[in-house]
């Protein structure tokens, strides 16, 4: 029974189709957006203000996101606990968060509640009092998050990328400082609300099971006396000039990986290019059978994950690649992601690929409007965008007529190899060893943010290597336990090259180098039938080593000491 | 509110296949999706001593490849036609499921069937699995904080080694493992008439049934494996323990209680009783202690659901310089407090609408359905417990659910796991 030795050819194709929803202005400005559907006794609100984190007033960056969180912690006429309550008891969901284009209430419910739920929303955006002690609460919770979030490379990195990316622009800070959470007061929040909550800058979105003409006219007895208020401007993005690539390191001392991206500006979300430039992004990177991932994990094995993706907002955008590699192939890493930046702006990617690509993006379109929240939210994003009436429903088709030539177009358009800022997070030192050769000019942070001085930075690097020829008689601790190994390295300049040998197993050093005292090597070993790399890194001094040793296949670095033997 | 509410019904079939595969339909046209989930009745609770952590690499070993599948090519052939897929191992069972554009249902019944058919096990996949496995056990249990409590506290509540143990198993026993031992147990265990196999989503029946017999209607089915024994006494196996965690910022604890299984009622009243302690801004614990004493970080709790002996946790991390035993108290007097007075009329409303919520939400995505379905016939051999378990949910009254918390959650028969940081400086 050998089964079937093809992949079958696929059913005909089952249309899918959303209807237009329906639509009202208030005279106040609130846009009404409804989507009936009886499917299921559900309701999903939105009510989305175009207004968000980059309107923070300066100085008080984290405003428009405290007002947010606080607004379900205390009403004129309900506690904090009384809200949880009145939500939960519905068996009902309602919050509000902001992004940095956006400020977002949501809730869901079943659709037996909705005038519940009305209500409540109604509440929570008119009548929230901010309380002193629940800001009180938040603030110092806040403060607690930012200093975790410091330990996370990926922040680290986003805050880099972000400063390249946005110049002056407000999207340039990734995140509120403690002293400017420290310095959110409740009149701040409360004028910051009264000031951007505003109807003729908001849209209600209103998906499920309703009556569109019953909750229309229930939202315009409870939202219709709203007051207009004067539209805040929001600042278009003038990305900062390069015509070098940069290079970005924050050092972060002991990691064992550096996390890479490579970002350089793109566009605004809606431009005539999204559509090619989301094929594209999809068939260079976005997924785990593109390009990237093919090269940098599946044949070189350099790390678990590499992506590209496009941060595309409301008033600019990015176009990044990223990687979380082992240290020691930073610089290879680096390497394949400049090889495939430029292969698909020089090469017609192939009809295969191509067709892949939009497959993957038509295929998945249904999938993520499954659910009530899923349509929601892409009905969200349309009318927050401003895309065109028939956007979802020519979705599809618009993926379908990209071609190979314009895919080509919007690689050369938005991907810039020779301009693109290259941010590190990783063992300052070996990053910089690794990838200074891949920019014009080198800027090093510490994790707090703090330019750290390059030059000094550097020195090490710049040192004639140790001499370190010859063969060293090396401990490691294993676990507790000593295990003895021998270490014998041939110089040439930088580069190293010789054996390790231990009770466990032997092998050659395929890539070694040495910068100043700093000793560093991989060697392919094979220790009990299992094929397994050792990364060495060590500093010389004199007749003396001492480092550690991590494999591919061990528990956490092994430190070792060692001597040069006769 | 339940008594005005009716859920909507799902339309379930279900059948079995000459060779013992049992199938469950669900055909829902809203949107031009399907999820195919297969469902086989093996988990960590079938491994005997020496043989442990077996289901989970099985799990690995299923995307390796197949007669006519290439290694890693499952992925592939899902990603390229825009679906989404994954696998997983538990006690109770190892699944397999994937969303696909509904014209592509041949796409997932042959993906499926290859490798149920024709797994490759070869010495090469199972070294390199078995490496993957350890590799997993490292970034995702001993290289994280906290990572190791549950597995460390399942073998204080359990007693039979069938519960006790955990399921990414014991290194050596992988190690141990010979080609012979994998393919017998593929043998035993991945055979049709041990597994379910649930579609749910846009299909037209008799074009389903069609290719469900063409692509597994050929596989050969196997002796059943011999039964399972999962009985346990009602003690927990150690009360208290104390576990230095080298990855952890901040001290914590989790508390575990045995209880009985899935579908019991009192299995269902201590769920309900653990939404009212632990889910939820409105949740006493959460008012407690994360606002109220202000004093923990995260809290957290949830309940373990097995086909026989089952358990729930109660955890949190404190903030620095917190008492921890005055944390427990509170959460001991709220439990003490179900167990006396029973939840309050407000609090019996809450769980009657989330409830109903869960159950309606469920029913919004083809993969959600095609997993409750497998799930209900693999282990109750009744699928349509989907339109009907909700009832006997509702049916729950307050006095149980005292009286379930009095007898399994407000006694001294408990695990105690206390995590203390144990890092350098």
């Amino acid at each position: 029974m050998p089964g079937v030795s093809r992949a079958p050819e696929p059913l005909a194709p089952i249309p899918f189709s959303i209807p237009q929803p329906f639509q009202k202005t208030l005279e106040n400005g609130l846009r009404l957006v409804i989507f009936e559907s009886d499917r299921l006794p559900l309701v999903s609100f939105r009510l989305a203000f175009l207004s968000g984190d980059a309107g923070d007033p300066e100085g008080l960056t984290g405003l428009t996101s405290a007002v947010a969180s606080m607004l379900t912690e205390g009403t004129q006429n309900y506690s904090s606990r009384e809200l949880a309550e009145k939500i939960e008891r519905l068996g009902a969901h309602l919050s509000a968060h902001a992004s940095d284009d956006f400020f977002i209430v949501s809730a869901s419910a079943l659709s037996i509640y909705s005038d519940d739920i009305l209500d409540l929303i109604g509440e929570i955006v008119f009548r929230p009092i901010f309380p002193e002690n629940e800001l009180d609460l938040y603030k110092r919770n806040t403060i607690e998050n930012l200093k975790f979030q410091r330990s996370q490379p990926n922040f680290l990195a986003g805050e880099q990328v972000a400063r390249k990316l946005y110049g002056t622009h407000p999207y340039s800070i990734a995140s509120p400082t403690a002293e400017n959470i420290e310095a959110l007061s409740r009149d701040a929040l409360a004028s910051h609300h009264a000031e951007t909550l505003i109807p003729n800058n908001a849209v209600f979105v209103i998906v499920g099971d309703v009556d569109a003409a019953g909750v229309t006219k229930r939202i315009e007895d409870e939202f219709g006396g709203w007051q207009k208020g004067a539209v805040p401007m929001s600042a278009k993005v003038i990305p900062p000039q390069r015509d070098s690539i940069g290079l970005t390191i924050v050092d972060r001392p002991g990691s064992a990986q550096s996390n890479i991206v490579l970002a350089n500006p793109a566009v605004e979300r809606v431009n005539p290019d999204y559509f090619p430039l989301i094929v594209m992004n999809q068939l260079l990177g976005a997924g785990a059978s593109s390009r990237v991932f093919m090269n940098l994990r599946e044949e070189k094995g350099y790390t678990y994950g590499a992506y590209t993706r496009l941060d595309l907002k409301r008033s600019g955008g990015g176009f990044e690649a990223t990687a979380e590699v082992r240290t020691q192939v930073t610089g290879d890493s680096l390497k394949e992601f400049f090889y495939e930046l430029n292969r698909i702006r020089e090469e017609k990617v192939s009809e295969q690929e191509l067709d892949d690509a939009k497959n993957f993006l038509t295929g998945v379109f249904p999938i993520r409007a499954e659910t009530q929240e899923g349509l929601t939210n892409l009905i969200v994003n349309q009318q927050l965008y401003g895309l065109p009436e028939d956007y979802l429903q020519s979705y599809r088709s618009n993926v379908e007529a990209i071609s190979a030539e314009q895919v080509q177009e919007a690689a050369r358009r938005y991907i810039h190899p020779d301009s693109i800022a290259i941010v590190i997070v990783g063992d300052g030192e070996e990053v910089l060893a690794q990838a200074k050769d891949y920019a014009a000019n080198v800027e090093i942070f510490d994790t707090d943010g703090n330019p750290k001085d390059a030059a000094g930075f550097s020195q090490g690097a710049a040192e004639p290597p140790a001499a370190v020829n010859g063969k060293w008689d090396l401990t490691i601790d294993f676990q507790g336990q000593e295990i003895p190994a021998s270490l014998s390295l041939e110089q040439s300049d930088g580069d190293l090259s010789g054996s390790i040998e231990t009770a466990l197993g032997a092998g050659e050093i395929s890539s070694g180098r040495i910068r100043g005292k700093r000793v560093s090597a991989t060697a392919a070993t094979e220790i009990q039938g299992q094929e397994i790399e050792l990364t060495i890194s060590g500093e010389v001094n004199g007749d003396a080593m001492d480092g550690t040793i991590t494999g591919t296949m061990l528990p956490g670095p092994m430190t070792f000491s060692g001597k040069r033997g006769i | 509110m339940s008594d005005q509410f009716n859920l909507p019904s799902l339309e379930v079939e279900n059948y079995e296949l000459e060779n013992g595969l049992r199938v469950v339909l669900n055909r829902d046209m809203a949107v031009p999706v399907v999820a195919v989930a297969v469902y086989y009745d093996v988990g960590s609770r079938n491994e005997r001593e020496g043989r442990t952590g077996f289901a989970h690499l099985f799990e690995h070993m299923m995307f390796q490849g197949s007669e006519n599948v290439p290694k890693a090519g499952h992925f592939q052939f899902i990603m390229k036609a825009g679906g989404t897929m994954n696998g997983t191992t538990s006690s109770e069972r190892t699944n397999y499921f994937e969303t696909l554009p509904a014209n592509q249902l041949p796409l997932g019944l042959w993906l499926e069937s290859d490798r149920m058919r024709s797994l490759a096990v070869t010495q090469e996949n199972l070294d390199n699995q078995r490496e993957a496995v350890k590799e997993e056990k490292r970034l995702r249990y001993d290289n994280q904080p906290y990572g190791q409590i549950f597995d460390l506290i399942n073998e204080m509540i359990f007693r039979n080694f069938a519960n006790a143990h955990s399921t990414i198993g014991s290194m050596e026993d992988l190690d141990d493992a010979s080609v012979g031992d994998v393919q017998q147990f593929f043998r035993t265990y991945y055979a049709p008439n041990n597994a379910v196999l649930a579609i749910s989503g846009a299909f037209e029946r008799d074009e389903a049934k069609k290719l469900v017999e063409f692509y597994f209607g050929d596989i050969a089915s196997q002796p059943l494996p011999s039964g399972l024994d999962v009985a346990e006494p009602s003690e927990v196996a150690n009360t208290y323990r104390e576990w230095e965690d080298k990855l952890a910022p901040f001290p914590a604890f989790l508390i575990g209680w045995k209880i009985p299984a899935r579908r019991s009622k009192e299995f269902y009243a201590l769920y309900l009783a653990g939404k009212l302690l632990y889910d939820g801004d409105s949740s006493r614990l959460y008012q407690k202690l994360v606002k109220g004493e202000e004093s923990v970080i995260q809290l957290f709790g949830f309940t373990d659901e097995r086909r026989g002996p089952s358990s729930i946790f109660v955890g949190a991390i404190p903030k620095p310089e917190r008492d921890l035993s005055k944390i427990r108290e509170t959460i001991m007097s709220e439990i003490r407090s179900i167990a006396t007075e029973g939840p309050t009329p407000d609090e019996m409303q809450k769980l009657q609408n989330q409830l109903i919520n869960d159950a309606v939400r469920t029913r919004q995505s083809a993969m959600s359905r095609a997993q409750q379905l497998a799930e209900f016939m693999l282990y109750d051999g009744d699928p349509n417990l989907i339109n009907t378990e909700l009832e006997e949910l509702l049916a729950i009254t307050p006095d149980q659910i005292r009286a379930a918390a009095s007898e399994f959650l407000d006694t001294a028969n408990r695990a105690l796991l206390d995590v203390v940081p144990a890092g350098k400086g």
